[in-house]
């Protein structure tokens, strides 16, 4: 095996193609009418630091525009482009939207294969390696800058470091997430449960779920996934935040140590001892949303924004949903999405778009973040996703957003209160998961499942998974 | 009928192979029923109960509240009728590309013999063992950027109708069917001065009625079964298949809407098959004794 | 209506017609003129397919191989040599698809090669009903298989499924079925079986009817009972037809993809349903490693190869 650097990009779950996708629509809002703060310097150099020239005559083509199924989403994105033509003029946004979620993995993987990708195009932060490997991205380090995104110094180192390799920036976030815990406050309240003080360890989960459990009619006190690697997904997520690793700095398997087998050795005791687990499983993501949308469901591990997919989708509401910190609490899974730039244009064109990036997803108060015109617009406030700003930029948007909160964001304090660390995914992300689904649909279908055989054999395939070349 | 079968007429004749012979016969269409047609009655009728009915434990053998409803519901909120235009447009396209291409190719192998048409006839009939499902890389890799053309298919009809003229099992088909055909009908024909074209158009297709239904129900079936190659190659949700489409929203549904749906998406084809049942039985044992 | 299909075909090569053999010797001037006329006449009837062919099946299969040799590194493609098979052969799940593959195939020849022709002997007994009876058979093969899928997998929930339901009237134990390793194969084999066995069915059915009575007779007179009635004429006489449906059941088994991605997300409980197919599947379109998907392809496309071989020559062999 000759090790030439080949990296396997991690394609992403359907999971979150939904869920993200879902949250841009909903939470695209746009800029108030204030314009002229773009402060853009004279002078035609073409160095790329300098911020474009206003008169500029180009045309941006762009993904992911809210379909016109979403009215009120795409009267906010024509909103931004004329606020963002009042600096600019000259400028075109040629926007493109889909009628289902932005981005599908087939579909962007054909994109980027046939190189048809806009000039700024939707992906989602662990979809980088895969446009590398096609020469897909821009490297826009230089074009970015506290000049050209004034925010800059207040987004989330954590989140700006997934979005570069090598220390070249190829992406500019839109959303993010961190995983939590995630509750169905009616069914907390039937089983005599504080629907405001969700569990924060394991311990707690499993005596909740148990209660929830309780209640019969086949409903369950946590769910799980094992199918469609998502089980290996949440597997990593529970393991990080009991303070694990999937893979050590080493390079090596390292989820076969005290702690993974007790996060394992807690999943099967929920199913088998307690059965509060419910009886079907190999379930992937949906399933679980669904099962928490008709009161099935008393947890799951999840992101804010799976709320809205079951509010929007699956017709529930948002009152009946809180969130708390991930179990734990050492760390947790993130992820998010982002706007990447296409190789190959022109200066000017990539100048221009991170300008308009800046104005529609990168500066509190305009934009995705203009939550007193996303509440006039009827659309939900208050989901504590996105969530990428630190410092000052975080307390003036924190504000905002509690000001025009359109559903009872204390639901979330729990979540929010407690933040945990973000964590990325292992390398080789989606392979290392399918070894990991087995452990999951193994503990969940099996009850003479045997851990640290399981554990053994999982850590074995997953050094041979990373040694693969 | 009365053909002589394994077990004696003689036997069914007498008083216990008589009683026997009607027992069995009734438990066997009694299994069968239940079998074959009691998983249909209950996707139709819990596609008429309320959610909480649905859920209900053990369940209701006859809904206690009919919701004709939830059939309404399904139909807008998963876009049934898109899905069902789609599929329709795919498969009569299908067929269309089919009957037009696949029949001239079968014609030309059968009856006009060109240079080097064994070779090609073999190349066709290589392709019969290839499994669909080793070339669905390399197929989805052609008809994202197609050579020479330099077109991406991927979202168009092309990428359904196209690949299903190669079922080089209809042109083995046609094209026995018209080795069959006595040469000298054609070459009465070519006497009075027909082109090939009317030839085939005048001669061949008319008598050719009966192979021609069943390759045209094998290309409709065909489309409409496919899972995985429209998955791949129509990802836009406003043009995938009845198929795809269902499955990517069935998490997304109430499970008695997704029943309602199920049963309206499993309609067509069934109506479809009773209507032409006898074509499709004799088309069916035919091509298979025959290969 | 007469449709010439029983016509016999001996006149395919009546003497002095122009048959348009390639080698045809005719003196007369003009005569090659017009060979080349009838060619470009009959090839302009093929070059639609075989324009479709070569871009939707032979070039593609060119490609299959061209792809499991290369490997795509920051946007270039380069040789790979045979490492997108050593990444295959080391993946920790190729022994297990196989496994499963295998043991699918194996269930799914017991089940859905033996059921169908027991429930064609039986119909064929049959002087009533029959028509009712084979359309029942043949009815879910109709369906849309998302339809026919989804439908079992809400009878196998383990917890409010019909299946367990039934179970529990007849004082049986209640079984997990896609939900454990040990059952999940088989479900699957049942779910596809009851969906596809129409076809064999009514196949089987035919090749009975051809079954000339007078071999039953004289076996009674050597008196014969039921099983030996079957076991030296009825399956000596459709013999042919069984192995070439054995056969095809065995390469569309082996490519076995939509029942285990519906019904158990693909890899199933412990991995247990997790087939050759899908492990294709997760290369390229999860992984986006479409080398190492070729490369699987390729491996099942020799296997299946020889299975087709292995046929060929049976069948051959037999034939002598």
């Amino acid at each position: 095996m000759r090790s030439s650097g080949f990296s396997t990009p991690h394609r992403r779950r359907t999971a979150v193609t939904f869920v993200s996708a879902l949250t841009l629509l909903s939470l695209a809002a746009c800029g108030t009418s204030s314009s002229g703060d773009q402060d853009p310097a004279p002078g035609g150099s073409a160095d790329a630091a300098t911020p474009l020239d206003p008169k500029t005559k180009l045309t941006l083509t762009i993904d992911c525009m809210p379909p016109a199924a979403k009215k009120a989403e795409l009267k906010q994105w024509k909103e931004d482009v004329a606020t963002f033509n009042k600096t600019y003029p000259n400028i075109t946004i040629d926007g493109r939207s889909t009628p289902g979620q932005c981005l599908e993995p087939p579909r962007f993987t054909a994109m980027l294969k046939a190189k048809s990708q806009p000039d700024v195009f939707y992906a989602y932060f662990t979809d980088l390696d895969q446009v590398l490997d096609n020469d897909g991205a821009a490297d826009i380090s230089a074009y970015v800058n506290e000049k050209t995104v004034p925010a800059l110094a207040d987004i989330d180192p954590d989140v700006m470091k997934v979005l570069k390799k090598d220390d070249k920036l190829y992406a500019l976030p839109t959303s993010n997430y961190r995983m939590g815990l995630l509750i169905n406050r009616g069914l907390f309240e039937k089983a005599g449960l504080d629907p405001d003080t969700p569990p924060s360890t394991w311990e707690e989960v499993r005596e909740a779920a148990d209660k929830i459990a309780g209640l019969g009619k086949g409903i369950a006190g946590f769910g799980e996934y094992s199918a469609g690697n998502t089980g290996g997904w949440h597997y990593t997520a529970t393991v990080y935040g009991e303070g694990g690793e999937i893979v050590g700095p080493d390079g090596k398997a390292a989820f076969n140590d005290a702690t993974g087998k007790r996060v394992a050795q807690n999943l099967y005791d929920m199913r088998w001892k307690d059965d509060s687990m419910g009886k079907t499983q190999l379930l992937k993501w949906g399933d679980l949303q669904k099962q928490m949308a008709t009161d099935k469901l008393g947890m799951f591990l999840a992101a804010p924004d799976d709320i809205t997919y079951m509010v929007q989708q699956l017709g529930a509401d948002y009152a009946n949903f809180g969130m708390g910190p991930m179990p734990g609490q050492k760390a947790t899974l993130f992820g998010g999405n982002s706007y990447m730039i296409k190789k190959g244009i022109s200066s000017d064109k990539i100048k221009a778009a991170v300008a308009w990036l800046d104005l529609k997803t990168l500066s509190p108060g305009k934009g995705q973040f203009a939550w007193s015109r996303t509440k006039a617009d009827g659309l939900p406030v208050g989901l504590p996703q996105p969530a990428f700003f630190t410092g000052a930029a975080k307390e003036q948007d924190d504000k905002e957003r509690a000001d025009h909160a359109t559903m009872p964001v204390e639901n979330f304090r729990a979540f929010t209160d407690n933040p945990v660390d973000g964590k990325a995914e292992p390398p080789k992300a989606q392979e290392v998961y399918k070894v990991l689904d087995t452990v999951m649909s193994t503990l969940l279908t099996n009850k003479d499942a045997d851990i640290d055989k399981l554990l053994d054999t999982a850590e074995q395939q997953v050094n041979q998974v990373l040694a693969n070349q | 009928m009365t053909t002589r079968t394994l077990i004696s007429p003689a036997r069914l004749s007498r008083p216990r192979g008589r009683i026997l012979y009607w027992t069995v016969l009734f438990l066997v269409v009694a299994v069968f029923t239940l079998v074959f047609i009691g998983p249909l009655y209950w996707m139709v009728t819990s596609g008429l109960k309320d959610t909480e009915e649905f859920a209900r434990i053990p369940p209701t053998l006859v809904p206690d509240a009919v919701h004709p409803g939830n059939y309404g519901e399904a139909w807008q909120v998963m876009e049934l009728s898109q899905l069902l235009f789609n599929t329709l447009y795919y498969a009569f396209g299908a067929l269309a590309f089919q009957l037009v291409l696949d029949v001239a190719a079968a014609y030309s192998l059968s009856k006009l013999r060109p240079v080097l048409g064994k070779a090609i006839l073999g190349a066709m009939l290589v392709t019969l063992m290839i499994p669909a499902t080793v070339l669905v890389v390399p197929q989805y890799l052609t008809v994202l950027d197609l050579p020479v053309f330099e077109r991406n298919l991927l979202n168009t009809p092309w990428v359904i109708w196209l690949p299903s003229v190669t079922n080089a099992f209809n042109i083995f088909l046609l094209k026995r069917f018209f080795d069959s055909i006595p040469r000298e009908l054609l070459d009465a024909a070519a006497i009075d001065g027909a082109s090939p074209m009317r030839t085939l158009r005048s001669v061949v297709l008319p008598i050719s009625r009966p192979i021609l239904g069943v390759v045209s129900i094998f290309a409709v079936v065909g489309v409409w079964k496919d899972f995985l190659w429209p998955m791949l190659a129509l990802p836009d949700p406003g043009k995938q298949t009845l198929n795809v489409g269902i499955y990517s929203l069935a998490s997304g549904v109430p499970e008695n809407w997704l029943l309602a749906a199920l049963a309206m998406a499993s309609l067509p084809t069934l109506i479809l098959f009773l209507i032409f049942q006898r074509n499709i039985m004799s088309g069916l044992t035919a091509g298979g004794l025959k290969g | 209506m007469a449709p010439p299909t029983s016509t016999p075909t001996l006149t395919r090569r009546p003497a002095g017609t122009d048959d348009g053999a390639p080698r045809v010797k005719e003196p007369r001037q003009g005569a090659f003129a017009r060979a080349v006329r009838r060619n470009l006449t009959a090839h302009a009837f093929l070059i639609g397919a075989v324009l479709c062919f070569g871009f939707f099946s032979w070039y593609p299969m060119v490609r299959e191989v061209v792809l499991a040799f290369q490997k795509t590194e920051n946007g270039v493609v380069s040789w790979a040599g045979w490492s997108n098979f050593v990444y295959v052969f080391n993946d920790p799940d190729f022994a297990l698809a196989w496994r499963n593959t295998a043991l699918f195939t194996l269930l799914a020849l017991l089940l859905g090669f033996v059921v169908p022709f027991v429930i064609a002997l039986v119909l064929n007994e049959f002087r009533h009903a029959r028509g009712y009876l084979r359309l029942l058979v043949y009815l879910p093969v109709m369906l849309p298989p998302v339809a026919s899928v989804l439908l079992f997998k809400y009878f196998y929930d383990p917890g409010h499924g019909l299946f367990n339901r039934l179970l529990e009237l007849f004082g049986l134990p209640a079984q997990q079925w896609l939900q454990s390793s040990d059952t999940a194969m088989l479900s699957l084999v049942i779910a596809s079986t009851w969906m596809n066995m129409g076809g064999a069915c009514l196949i089987y059915l035919a090749a009975l009817q051809t079954i000339p009575g007078e071999l039953y007779e004289a076996a009674e007179l050597d008196g014969a009972g039921l099983l030996r009635k079957i076991w030296h004429v009825t399956i000596p006489q459709t013999r042919l037809i069984l192995s070439l449906l054995f056969l095809m059941q065995i390469i569309a088994t082996m490519q076995v993809f939509t029942e285990p991605f519906l019904l158990t997300g693909g890899a199933g409980p412990e991995g247990s349903t997790t087939t050759v197919v899908h492990l294709i599947y997760q290369y390229a379109f999860n992984f986006n490693n479409y080398g190492a998907a070729a490369a699987l392809g390729l491996v099942l496309l020799v296997v299946l190869a020889g299975f087709s071989a292995a046929y060929v020559r049976l069948n051959r062999a037999e034939q002598e």
